[in-house]
C-alpha cells in the first residue's frame, strides 16, 4: 500500500489526501482550485510518504530539481532525503575535474536485483539515480559551486534522462535538456585550473548511457560498489547497506570480482589501471556500445586480457605514424592511447565526451601501466 | 682490398669496435653477415631522415657499403636476434657532410624493426646510418645482396616539400580562397586563418588573418565556398558541438564569424547548393542526431534546418558525399555511416534529388544500404562508363570491409569488390578520396595505410605505398599534377609524362565554386566526368577546380559544362596541358550546326521568352517543353523562332525540338 501527500509549496499549506492504490496504478489527483490566485496553479506531484521524495512517473522530468524533494534543508547542502542513499563507484568518471555525490532513490516496496558483477543493477521501475557536479575553491572567492545535477529516472518504457542546471544563488537548478557551456577557474590541489565545463544535452547523455541504441545507467553495477562507504550512520559496504534499507535483493554471490580505487596506491597497477580505463572508456568501447566496432573492450570483466587493452594491438585509425600500437609495451610514445589520453583536440582525445582537459592522474596511471606491462603478454 | 683490409683491421682489434659512432669513422659492411649492435650511442647524429617519424634522435650508428657489382639490396633488422627492438636507419649516397638519401625505413620489418630493399650501383659508396629515435637499445641487422630485380615502378611518385611558414591548429585545406584558381594552403586556429597564396609564379604569399576567437573550431572537417558570391571564399568549421561560418570580406582581407546555436556534433561538412536556388547551402553530417543543413536565402541569411536528409535518430552519421550518381543534373547524396552495437545507425543511406528540395531516400532500392563500418566513400567514375561509382572504404571489418559498387547506370549498383584488389587491401581509414593522381585518365582512391589505390580503368586498382598519409589534395605547383598535404610538408607530385587538363570553373547564375556542376571530356578514350565537390573524404577540404589526366592522348575534342543552373558550356579542342578556365554562359552549347550556324536557344537563362537561333534552318515540325521531372508543359507547332514562357513557373526546363525527319533535338534552359 502506498501512500502519499502533496504540498502546497506556494501557500505553505499541506494538504494531505491519502488513499490507497494498487501496486502498478498510477494516481490522478484533483487540485483543489485556490481562489486567492488568479492564475492556475502547477500541479504539485505526489509525495510519498514517510521519505517525502517525488517521483510521479506521469510527470517526470519536472522543471525544478527541488520538486523531487531528494534533499532536507538548504538543496545546495546536498543532505539527502530519508531513504535517498548515497553511494560511490570505487573508480570514478573524469569530467575536468568535477566533483560528484551521487544518490539513489527507490520508490517504497520496490528493489534492485543482483544481475552479475559487471552488469548493471537491475533496478525497479520508478527508481532515480542522482548525480550532481560541483567545483571547491572556484576562484576567485573560493567558494564551492554546484554546476548540474542529472537524474536518471526508470519508467516502464526504459530509463529517461533529466539534467538540471543550478542558479548562480545555488537555491534551485532547473531542467536543461539543450546543453550549454559554463565557465569555471578553481584550484586543483593548490594549481590553478580553468575549463569551458560542458553541461550534456539529451543526446549526449544517450551517446555514453546506452546500450544497443537503449538508455541504460553505467555505474551502479556490484563490482563498482563492493567498497565500504561512510555514511552518516557509520561505515558500511555498499551493497550491504542497499541490502539493509530494501533497496537490494539478498541475493549477491559470495565473492564479487571488484574494481578498486585506481588512486589507492596499496592496489597493483594492474588493477588500478583497468578500473580507470572501465570507468572512463567501457560506456563506448564494449559490446553494444557507441565504438564497439574498434577493436579494444575495456570493461573490467574483459581486461583480463590486455589484448583488450590494445597491448600490441595496432590501431585502426591513423593519427601519426609514431603511433604503432594501441599500447606498445614500455613506450608511450608509440602507444595511441597515452597520445590521445594526453590530448585535447577535440577530435582526438578520449573520451570525446566529458572531458576538455587532460587528466594528469590518469595519464600518470597510464604511463605507469605501459612502463610496468614489458611485454605483449 | 684496402676496404677489406680495413675491416679485417677492425675486426682484430676490439679496441676500435665503437669506431661506428661517426660517418667518418663508419664500419665497412659484409653482406650476409649480421652485425650485433650492442647500443645506438655514436657521438654524430643522422639529421637527414630519409624514412617516416620525423626527429627526435640524439646518436648514431654508422656503417658502409660499396657493392662490387648492382645487385639489388635488403637491410634488415628484422632479425630474431634484435628481440623486436624498435629500430630505425637511413641510406644515404654521397660523403659525410654532403650526404644524400637513398632508402630507410622505420617500422617496414615485423613489429617495429625495419628493412628496406633498394638497388645499388656497383662502386658507389653507401652510407648507413641507424639512429636512436625510439630507443638506444641494442639490436642486429643484416646486409644481404641479390641479383638486380627491376623495382616496380610507381605511376607517379611524390617528394616532401617543406612550408616552414604554415602555422596552425588545424592544416586542412588545399584550396583557392581568393578566385585566381591557383590552390592556397589554408591553416585555421581559434582565432586565426593563414592563408598562403599561390602565386602564378610558383611562390607562396603567406598572410595570417587575425579573427573573433570562433564559437567552433573545424575539429572534425571543414568547406570551402562562397556563399556570397563576392570572389572571395568562405568557410564552415565543423565542430563536435556546433558550426560556425568565416565569411570572407570584400577584399578577402577579413572574415567575419556567423555561428550557429545548434547543437551539431559534426562530421564531414559540405557546402553545395541543395535547393539549386543558385546559392551555396551548407550540410553537416550529424554523429548522434539526424544530419542538418543551413539554407542559404543569398542575402547572407543561413538558415538552420533538419529533416529529409538523414534522419536516422541516433545518428551514425560521418562520409557525406553529395554527387550526381543517376545522371539527371542534380546533386545527390550518400551518406557513409558508422555506429557500434546492434543499431541500425551504421547503415548507409542514398538519398536520390528529384528536384524542388524533394530527396527520396533509394538506400536499399539501389543496393547501397551498407552495414559496413565508413566514415567516408569516394566517388568517381572509375571504369568511364559515364556513371559515378563508389569505393565505401571501411573504417573497422566489423560489419564487412571495403565494398566497391559499379553504378549500373539503372538506379542500382553492383558490389564488384571481389578481385578488384579492394578485397585485398587490409588497410583501414577515415578517409577515402578519389583523384586521378598518375594523369593516366583513370581515376584513383587514396585511402588508409598510406595507400593510393591506382585505378585500371576496369574497376580493379593496386597499390603503391607512399611516403605521406591522407591529407588535402589540391594542385600546389599549378602542374597539372596533384599534390597531397601533410600539415606544413606538401608531397608534390614529380610527374610523369602523361598529358592532362585543369578545368576551372566561374558560375554566375550557378553557385560561384560551380559546386555540383558536372565535367565532361570527350576524347580517344571516350568520356570521363567529375563532379565539382565542396567536402569530400572525412576531414579535408581540396581543390574545387576539376583535374583530369589524358594519358598519352594528345586531344580532347570537347569539354562539356553541365553547370547546376542547367546551362551547359561547350569547348571544343582546348589546349591540354594547361587549365582552362570556363566562365558560366561563355561557351553556350548549340543544339546542333547547320552549314556552320548554331542552333542555340538565348537568352539562357531567361524571364519571358526564348528564342531559337536560326530556327529557320531547321525543318522543326513541333516543339516541346518538360519541366525536369518530364511533365510536358508545352508542345506547339508554332514556326515562330521566339517562344513566349508566359505561365511557366520559374525552374529549370528542356526544350525539345522535333524534325520532319524525325530527329529529337534537346536543351535545358532556365525561367527565371
Amino acid at each position: 500500500m502506498l501512500f502519499m501527500n502533496r504540498k502546497r509549496t506556494d501557500s505553505n499549506r499541506l494538504i494531505v489526501s491519502a488513499c490507497a492504490v494498487g501496486a502498478f496504478a498510477l494516481m490522478l489527483f484533483l487540485i483543489p482550485s485556490c481562489k486567492k490566485k488568479p492564475k492556475v496553479e502547477p500541479i504539485d506531484p505526489p509525495v510519498e510518504g514517510g521519505t517525502g521524495v517525488s517521483v510521479d512517473l506521469t510527470t517526470v522530468p519536472y522543471t525544478k530539481l527541488s520538486d523531487y524533494r531528494f534533499f532536507q534543508g538548504e538543496m545546495k547542502n546536498q543532505t539527502p532525503a530519508e531513504k535517498v542513499i548515497p553511494y560511490q563507484p570505487a573508480s570514478g568518471l573524469f569530467t575536468d575535474y568535477a566533483h560528484k555525490k551521487r544518490f539513489i532513490w527507490m520508490p517504497n516496496g520496490t528493489m534492485a536485483t543482483y544481475n552479475g558483477d559487471h552488469n548493471v543493477l537491475e533496478l525497479p521501475v520508478g527508481a532515480a539515480l542522482i548525480k550532481t557536479f560541483y567545483y571547491d575553491d572556484v576562484q576567485p572567492a573560493g567558494t564551492t559551486r554546484i554546476i548540474e545535477t542529472r537524474i536518471m529516472i526508470r519508467k516502464s518504457s526504459g530509463w529517461i534522462f533529466a539534467n538540471y542546471v543550478w542558479n548562480t544563488e545555488q537555491t534551485e537548478a532547473y531542467l536543461d535538456m539543450n546543453g550549454s557551456y559554463t565557465s569555471i577557474s578553481w584550484l586543483q590541489n593548490g594549481t590553478p585550473k580553468s575549463a569551458s565545463y560542458r553541461i550534456p544535452n539529451q543526446t549526449e547523455c544517450h551517446t555514453c548511457h546506452k546500450l544497443n541504441d537503449e538508455p541504460i545507467p553505467i555505474g551502479i553495477k556490484p563490482q563498482n560498489l563492493n567498497i565500504d562507504y561512510t555514511y552518516d550512520d557509520g561505515t558500511q559496504n555498499q551493497l550491504q547497506k542497499l541490502i539493509a534499507v530494501g533497496y537490494l535483493q539478498n541475493t549477491l554471490p559470495g565473492n564479487i570480482v571488484s574494481t578498486v580505487n585506481y588512486m589507492d596506491q596499496t592496489k597493483t597497477v594492474n588493477e588500478r589501471f583497468r578500473s580507470y580505463v572501465d570507468i572512463n572508456c567501457a560506456h563506448c568501447h564494449a559490446e553494444g556500445k557507441h565504438c564497439s566496432y574498434r577493436p579494444m573492450r575495456l570493461a573490467y570483466s574483459e581486461t583480463t586480457d590486455p589484448i583488450n587493452l590494445g597491448l600490441c594491438v595496432e590501431p585502426e585509425e591513423f593519427i601519426n605514424s609514431n603511433l604503432a600500437y594501441i599500447i606498445k609495451p614500455n613506450d608511450k610514445n608509440r602507444s595511441m592511447m597515452y597520445y590521445r589520453l594526453g590530448s585535447t583536440l577535440p577530435s582526438e582525445r578520449m573520451p570525446l565526451l566529458g572531458r576538455t582537459i587532460v587528466h594528469d592522474e590518469g595519464l600518470q596511471l597510464l604511463e605507469e601501466w605501459i612502463t610496468w606491462k614489458q611485454t605483449c603478454n | 682490398m684496402k676496404i677489406n683490409f680495413t675491416f679485417f683491421l677492425l675486426l682484430g682489434m676490439p679496441v676500435l669496435s665503437q669506431a661506428q659512432n661517426t660517418c667518418a669513422t663508419a664500419l665497412s659492411v659484409t653482406p650476409g653477415t649480421t652485425y650485433a649492435v650492442s647500443a645506438v650511442d655514436g657521438t654524430d647524429v643522422p639529421t637527414l631522415v630519409c624514412t617516416t617519424n620525423g626527429t627526435g634522435q640524439t646518436a648514431g650508428e654508422w656503417y658502409t657499403y660499396t657493392p662490387n657489382a648492382d645487385y639489388t639490396v635488403t637491410i634488415t633488422t628484422d632479425l630474431p636476434a634484435s628481440g623486436g627492438a624498435d629500430t630505425r636507419f637511413h641510406v644515404y649516397s654521397g660523403t659525410c657532410g654532403a650526404l644524400v638519401c637513398v632508402s630507410g625505413d622505420d617500422d617496414g620489418g615485423a613489429g617495429l624493426t625495419s628493412t628496406a630493399t633498394f638497388n645499388v650501383t656497383n662502386g658507389t659508396n653507401y652510407t648507413i646510418a641507424f639512429d636512436n629515435r625510439w630507443t638506444s637499445a641494442g639490436f642486429s641487422f643484416k646486409l644481404t645482396e641479390t641479383p638486380i630485380i627491376v623495382q616496380p615502378t610507381p605511376p607517379v611518385t611524390f617528394t616532401a616539400n617543406s612550408f616552414p611558414s604554415v602555422s596552425g591548429t588545424y592544416g586542412l585545406a588545399t584550396t583557392d580562397m581568393n578566385g585566381d584558381f591557383l590552390d592556397d594552403i589554408v591553416t585555421v586556429s581559434a582565432s586565426s586563418v593563414q592563408i598562403l597564396y599561390q602565386q602564378i609564379s610558383g611562390a607562396y604569399i603567406t598572410t595570417n588573418i587575425p579573427t573573433t576567437t570562433t564559437m567552433f573550431q573545424p575539429s572534425w572537417s571543414m568547406a570551402i565556398g562562397d556563399i556570397d558570391k563576392n570572389g572571395f571564399n568562405d568557410m564552415l568549421y565543423g565542430s563536435g558541438s556546433g558550426v560556425t561560418f568565416m565569411k570572407a570580406n570584400a577584399t578577402g582581407t577579413a572574415y567575419t564569424e556567423i555561428s550557429g546555436t545548434e547543437y551539431v556534433f559534426c562530421q564531414r561538412t559540405n557546402f553545395v547548393d541543395i535547393n539549386n536556388d543558385g546559392n551555396l547551402d551548407a550540410f553537416s553530417c550529424h554523429d548522434i542526431d539526424p544530419n542538418v543543413y543551413y539554407l542559404n536565402d543569398g542575402s547572407g541569411n543561413l538558415t538552420f534546418h533538419t529533416g529529409g536528409l538523414g534522419d536516422h535518430a541516433e545518428g551514425g552519421n560521418y562520409g557525406s558525399i553529395w554527387m550526381d550518381y543517376d545522371n539527371d543534373g542534380d546533386q545527390d547524396l550518400y551518406i557513409a555511416k558508422c555506429r557500434g552495437g546492434a543499431s541500425t545507425a551504421k547503415v548507409d543511406e542514398l538519398h536520390r534529388n528529384d528536384g524542388g528540395g524533394i530527396f527520396t531516400d533509394v538506400s536499399v532500392a539501389s543496393g547501397m544500404a551498407n552495414p559496413s563500418q565508413s566514415w567516408s566513400s569516394a566517388w568517381n567514375d572509375f571504369n568511364n562508363d559515364g556513371w559515378m561509382d563508389a569505393l565505401v572504404g571501411a573504417s573497422s571489418t566489423d560489419d564487412g570491409g571495403h565494398f566497391l559498387m559499379k553504378n549500373d547506370g539503372d538506379g542500382t549498383f553492383s558490389d564488384v569488390t571481389t578481385g578488384s584488389g579492394w578485397d585485398v587491401n587490409p588497410s583501414l581509414s577515415i578517409e577515402h578520396v578519389s583523384f586521378d593522381f598518375d594523369n593516366d585518365g583513370f581515376t584513383d582512391v587514396m585511402g588508409g595505410g598510406n595507400k593510393i589505390l591506382f585505378g585500371n580503368g576496369d574497376m580493379t586498382f593496386f597499390p603503391i605505398v607512399y611516403a605521406f598519409s591522407s591529407g588535402s589534395v589540391g594542385d600546389l605547383n599549378n602542374d597539372g599534377f596533384l599534390d597531397v598535404r601533410n600539415g606544413s610538408t606538401v608531397y608534390m607530385n614529380n610527374k610523369n609524362s602523361n598529358n592532362w587538363i585543369t578545368i576551372n570553373l566561374q558560375g554566375i547564375q550557378s553557385n560561384s565554386n560551380a559546386i555540383g556542376a558536372r565535367v565532361e571530356i570527350y576524347g580517344s578514350w571516350g568520356k570521363q566526368i567529375r563532379d565539382i565537390r565542396s567536402g569530400d573524404g572525412f576531414r579535408y577540404m581540396n581543390t574545387l577546380n576539376a583535374h583530369f589526366g589524358i594519358g598519352t592522348a594528345t586531344v580532347i575534342d570537347s569539354i562539356m559544362i553541365k553547370w547546376p543552373s542547367g546551362h551547359i558550356d561547350q569547348v571544343n579542342n582546348p589546349t591540354i596541358n594547361q587549365p582552362l578556365t570556363v566562365v558560366e554562359g561563355s561557351h553556350p552549347l548549340s543544339l546542333l550546326e547547320i552549314d556552320g550556324k548554331k542552333i542555340a536557344l538565348y537568352p539562357n537563362p531567361t524571364t519571358d521568352y526564348l528564342t531559337i537561333e536560326n530556327y529557320d534552318l531547321l525543318d522543326a515540325s513541333s516543339i516541346q517543353i518538360y519541366t525536369q521531372l518530364g511533365e510536358q508543359v508545352m508542345n506547339t507547332e508554332k514556326k515562330d523562332a521566339k517562344i513566349s514562357l508566359t505561365g511557366l513557373a520559374s525552374g529549370r526546363y528542356f526544350l525539345v525540338i522535333q524534325t520532319k525527319n524525325g530527329e529529337k533535338y534537346s536543351e535545358s534552359f532556365i525561367k527565371m
